[in-house]
């Protein structure tokens, strides 16, 4: 992703940078394809996405021309493990709080999302859970009124 | 003039038992709501407005005016003590806020956030009552093209605030204008960037963004440098701001009122461009600039009072004009119209107790902030006593609720997961996301007045050079534009920022 670097050179960070910008602006420009683009008077709706993809991939390829000839330098080292299961337990969150009830979707996210530190006990985690599905109930269930069913249905 | 007796009639509402307990309910929740991250005053707001239909008109939009200003006090806090804003307004009180948290000086933070939000809503309440009827002629010789000009002056100034290259701050901005135009296009009813997904005709909501950048990636950075750990908590030996505090800050919170109650009038600024702008000021005004980001008062006291101020002198533009200024006072729009009125000139001369007891109870809020917040510092002090370990399930459950609450859809809160992934890949790439929610917040409004103001003049620019006031901004843009090119200012700005990505 980062793209090709001879060793020495290349600023991996902002050669990030680039691929994220190009990427944003191609994907822009391919969904806005089929948009019209009208006139500067009779601006259409594919005007403005098209003049902001099209500064998003120029400034890419200037920040990566420039990241290039630049001296190496590290992306930070990436750890899996709070990354996948922090969104892993987001996105079981989401299913479980609509198709199994608030309280089991709220447990879920705790338990679950407490394995992103190796460093917790279980017994900590679970009155951790317990208790914050007691609050969140009263709170937002109770308190300010989210339209969530509290067990399944 | 009387307008004397104008606000002894708005006093006279506001005070009544009911109007009262409504505004301390209001300011209350707000605070709440302010400091856990993940549910913001937009989705409270929200769930809470069929519940103002119940309610007296009054009492409904005093509680609901009481969240949007309350939670500018609680999302300081957050944004102090766990660098986590609270709200979009509160992103720049994490540079210097809790920097200062880490030295120690987290009560003294959260002091001058308290006092300065106080002040500035003091003052704003004032201005709104003496300047409102009056300012609205200004702003109506806004035309479309003052309003582009404007916003691109904004988007601007607030690439000098992301740390880290100019050139990736404005790749942020447009980012954030590519997001705001996803869903229906305004004008032509098309569908834009929504790869085909229904969910995303209506657009992004803000707040998926806001906590999948900001809560969802926070969280996983801040596991994955310090694991069980957690953020490190400096020993806090002073809670209350010295003497050198107050003399620092005190001149910011001026600066930061007189600025933040000017943003909050127009359309599109309110309380975050406001924090951003009077940061950037107060970092241009300082005698040495280079500390920013390290820790300086200033840099607390300044956007804290900006964003209070602006958040109440936004409702400037919706109480005289009938604008909504930002999607806040569409909420507050709507909450009005619940009751079959129409905010707007009528509503000043028909039904002058509705906007005078608005503006006392406003003042009356503040009051009661600062008496909920101050002597509550402790307790929040205490949060940061709480290992990381048990703290980042609580802000994950409330970003979580925060989100799908807002459509009850499994879509946003997966779409706000994914923006969480986007916000680490943002991390390791070292860019700042702050910008990226400037551009979606304007890009809509950008785009709008651009379209209507090439219509009007079939397609001509020059209109931008013709009038003053457009003409104005864009020379303060380029003025800007050309200080971030010039090497020496260029060189100062690294330094400055040096300190924080260490």
């Amino acid at each position: 992703m980062a793209g090709p670097a001879a060793s020495g050179k290349g600023d991996r960070p902002d050669l990030l940078t680039a691929a994220i910008f190009v990427g944003f602006g191609v994907i822009g420009l391919w969904q806005t394809r089929v948009l019209d683009g009208g006139t500067l008077a009779q601006m259409g709706p594919g005007y403005l996405p098209r003049v902001v993809c099209g500064l998003l991939i120029l400034l890419g390829l200037v920040i990566g021309i420039a990241a290039m000839r630049r001296d190496a330098a590290p992306i930070e080292p990436i750890k899996l493990r709070p990354l996948l299961v922090i969104t892993l337990s987001i996105v079981g969150f989401a299913f479980a709080v609509t198709h199994l009830g608030f309280v089991i979707a709220s447990m879920f996210l705790i338990l679950a999302g407490s394995l992103a530190d190796p460093g917790s006990n279980w017994r900590t985690t679970l009155l951790l859970a317990a208790g914050l599905t007691a609050f969140g109930a009263i709170v937002f269930v109770y308190g300010l009124g989210v339209q969530v069913p509290l067990w399944p249905q | 003039m009387d307008f004397i007796n104008l606000l002894m009639l708005g006093f006279g509402e506001a005070i009544t038992p009911a109007n009262l307990s409504f505004c301390l309910l209001g300011a209350l929740l707000g605070t709440l709501i302010g400091v856990l991250p993940g549910i913001g005053p937009t989705a409270t707001i929200a769930v809470l407005l069929p519940i103002t239909f119940f309610l007296p008109p009054l009492a409904g939009i005093i509680m609901l005016a009481g969240i949007y200003y309350g939670a500018q006090y609680g999302g300081s806090t957050t944004a102090i003590l766990v660098n986590l804003p609270g709200e979009a307004s509160a992103v720049v009180t994490t540079l210097d806020g809790y920097q200062m948290a880490r030295q120690g000086r987290a009560g003294a933070a959260l002091a001058v956030a308290a006092l300065g939000s106080f002040f500035a809503g003091t003052v704003a309440t004032f201005a709104i009552a003496i300047a409102g009827p009056m300012l609205s002629q200004f702003a109506l010789s806004f035309g479309p093209a003052e309003y582009v000009a404007l916003m691109l002056f904004g988007l601007l100034a607030a690439t000098i605030l992301a740390s880290g290259p100019v050139l990736k701050a404005i790749g942020m901005i447009l980012i954030g204008l590519l997001l705001g135009m996803v869903g229906t296009d305004q004008a032509t009813g098309a569908e834009r960037l929504t790869f085909g997904a229904v969910e995303l005709f209506d657009g992004i909501d803000f707040i998926v963004i806001a906590i999948g950048l900001f809560g969802f990636s926070e969280i996983i950075t801040n596991l994955e440098r310090s694991g069980s750990a957690g953020v490190t908590v400096a020993p806090l030996t002073r809670l209350w701001p010295t003497r050198e505090d107050f003399r620092q800050s005190w001149a910011a919170v001026l600066r930061g009122t007189g600025l933040g109650t000017m943003l909050g009038l127009l359309p599109g600024g309110g309380a975050t461009l406001a924090s951003f702008s009077a940061y950037s000021l107060e970092k241009k005004v300082s005698k040495n600039p280079q500390k920013f980001g390290t820790g300086v008062v200033e840099g607390v006291a300044a956007p804290e009072a900006a964003n209070n101020a602006a958040a109440q002198s936004s409702f400037i533009p919706l109480l005289t004009l009938g604008i909504p200024s930002n999607n806040m006072m569409a909420m507050m729009l709507s909450a009005f119209m619940i009751h079959g009125i129409t905010p707007g000139p009528s509503v000043l001369t028909n039904q002058p107790e509705i906007f005078w007891g608005l503006v006392a109870s406003m003042w009356i809020g503040n009051l009661l902030l600062v008496v909920i917040n101050l002597p509550m510092i402790g307790l929040w002090v205490r949060l940061l006593t709480v290992p990381y370990r048990l703290l980042y399930p609580a802000i994950l459950l409330f970003c979580c609720i925060g989100v799908y609450s807002m459509n009850n859809r499994i879509f946003d809160v997966v779409l706000a997961a994914g923006f969480g992934l986007l916000g680490y890949v943002f991390r390791k790439a070292n860019c700042e996301p702050g910008p990226l929610l400037l551009g979606f917040v304007l890009g809509p409004l950008l785009e709008a007045n651009l379209r209507r103001t090439l219509l009007i003049t079939q397609g001509d620019p020059g209109i931008f050079v013709e009038r003053p006031i457009s003409l104005v901004m864009l020379i303060a843009t380029v003025a800007l534009l050309a200080l971030m090119i010039f090497p020496a200012f260029r060189k100062k700005r690294e330094e400055a920022f040096q300190e924080e990505e260490a």
